[in-house]
């Protein structure tokens, strides 16, 4: 069982009505995020899917959230700062390398 | 960072004892690699070349100084991260060049309260995103509080997974976990009202 599972549980349940609708985004946004970032275990992530499987809403919001958060990581990633050439010679030299 | 502090942040690991030689090896082939990662990460938080390098090479000081309390095939990268962020916290801050001083804890208690949600976005669309490009992104990310800053590159640009963040941030594995929500929703929310002011959600 993973550090979440208990969360994840009650989290995943108060983002339904009685019906099976998705009522609360914001809640659900957090729980998009745990399976996003590899942190849900088997089982949420099973119960995860099967949702988004046959709600269309839960599913849009799952595929947005899923596409914003790698455009702006992908983005970040290519910004990386220039480092300056000297820098490990430098270290080395600090201690005696 | 005391020898008792470095000492601390090995809680559980046997402390080693190195010959000169094996130190170097430690050094050289476990530690170096990770300097590019190092200097990104000090660069991120405090937005200046010379106090990024002056942090990273603190850094590698203090890990060679303290490398009998690392030890081998643990985590050497997440080793580096903790040490690096607590010169940050500890000595870095005191003398910054940065002039704005922000109390975290009360922005974090501020964030993690459950008024905050009421004013988050969510209407960010995909498009708009795309549309940016990273120096937008990379903006947005540095106009969010620190704390809240270093969640986000740990997680998205360093890959590190909540366990390891929590201990590299000293913080329960459930404060990382919301405090990264909470940072996203703050970069949204920037991107959001960026978008509007550049007229891309027309």
């Amino acid at each position: 069982m993973s550090e979440f599972s208990d969360w994840f549980k009650s989290s995943f349940k108060e983002c339904y009505c009685d019906k099976g609708n998705l009522i609360d985004e914001k809640r659900f946004s957090e729980i998009i995020q745990l399976v996003l970032d590899n942190e849900a275990d088997e089982e949420s992530r099973a119960i995860f899917e099967q949702k988004i499987r046959t709600c269309v809403k839960s599913n849009g919001n799952y595929e947005r959230e899923k596409c914003v958060q790698e455009t702006i990581k992908q983005k970040l990633c290519e910004h990386k700062q220039e480092i300056p050439e000297d820098l490990a010679n430098t270290i080395k030299k600090s201690i005696g390398l | 960072m005391s020898e008792e502090a470095v000492n601390k942040e090995n809680q559980g690991t046997q402390r080693q004892k190195y010959s000169e030689k094996e130190a170097a090896r430690v050094f050289d082939q476990e530690f170096m690699p990770h300097v590019n990662s190092m200097y990104n990460f000090a660069y991120r938080l405090t937005f200046d070349e010379d106090d990024a390098k002056d942090l990273v090479q603190d850094t590698y000081l203090k890990a060679f100084r303290f490398i009998n309390s690392f030890e081998q095939g643990t985590n050497a990268k997440a080793w580096l991260f903790r040490i690096l962020k607590n010169s940050f916290i500890n000595e870095f801050r005191k003398k910054s060049k940065q002039p704005a001083k922000v109390d975290y804890n009360e922005v974090e208690s501020y964030y993690n309260s459950d008024d905050i949600d009421e004013s988050i976005t969510t209407d960010l669309r995909v498009e708009t995103v795309q549309h940016m490009i990273g120096d937008e992104i990379t903006l947005a990310m540095n106009s969010i509080p620190v704390d809240f800053r270093t969640v986000i590159i740990l997680s998205d640009l360093e890959g590190f997974t909540y366990e390891e963040m929590s201990k590299i941030l000293d913080i329960p594995i459930g404060t990382v976990r919301s405090r990264l929500h909470r940072a996203r929703n703050m970069m949204k929310e920037k991107l959001s009202s960026y978008a509007k002011e550049m007229g891309y959600n027309k």
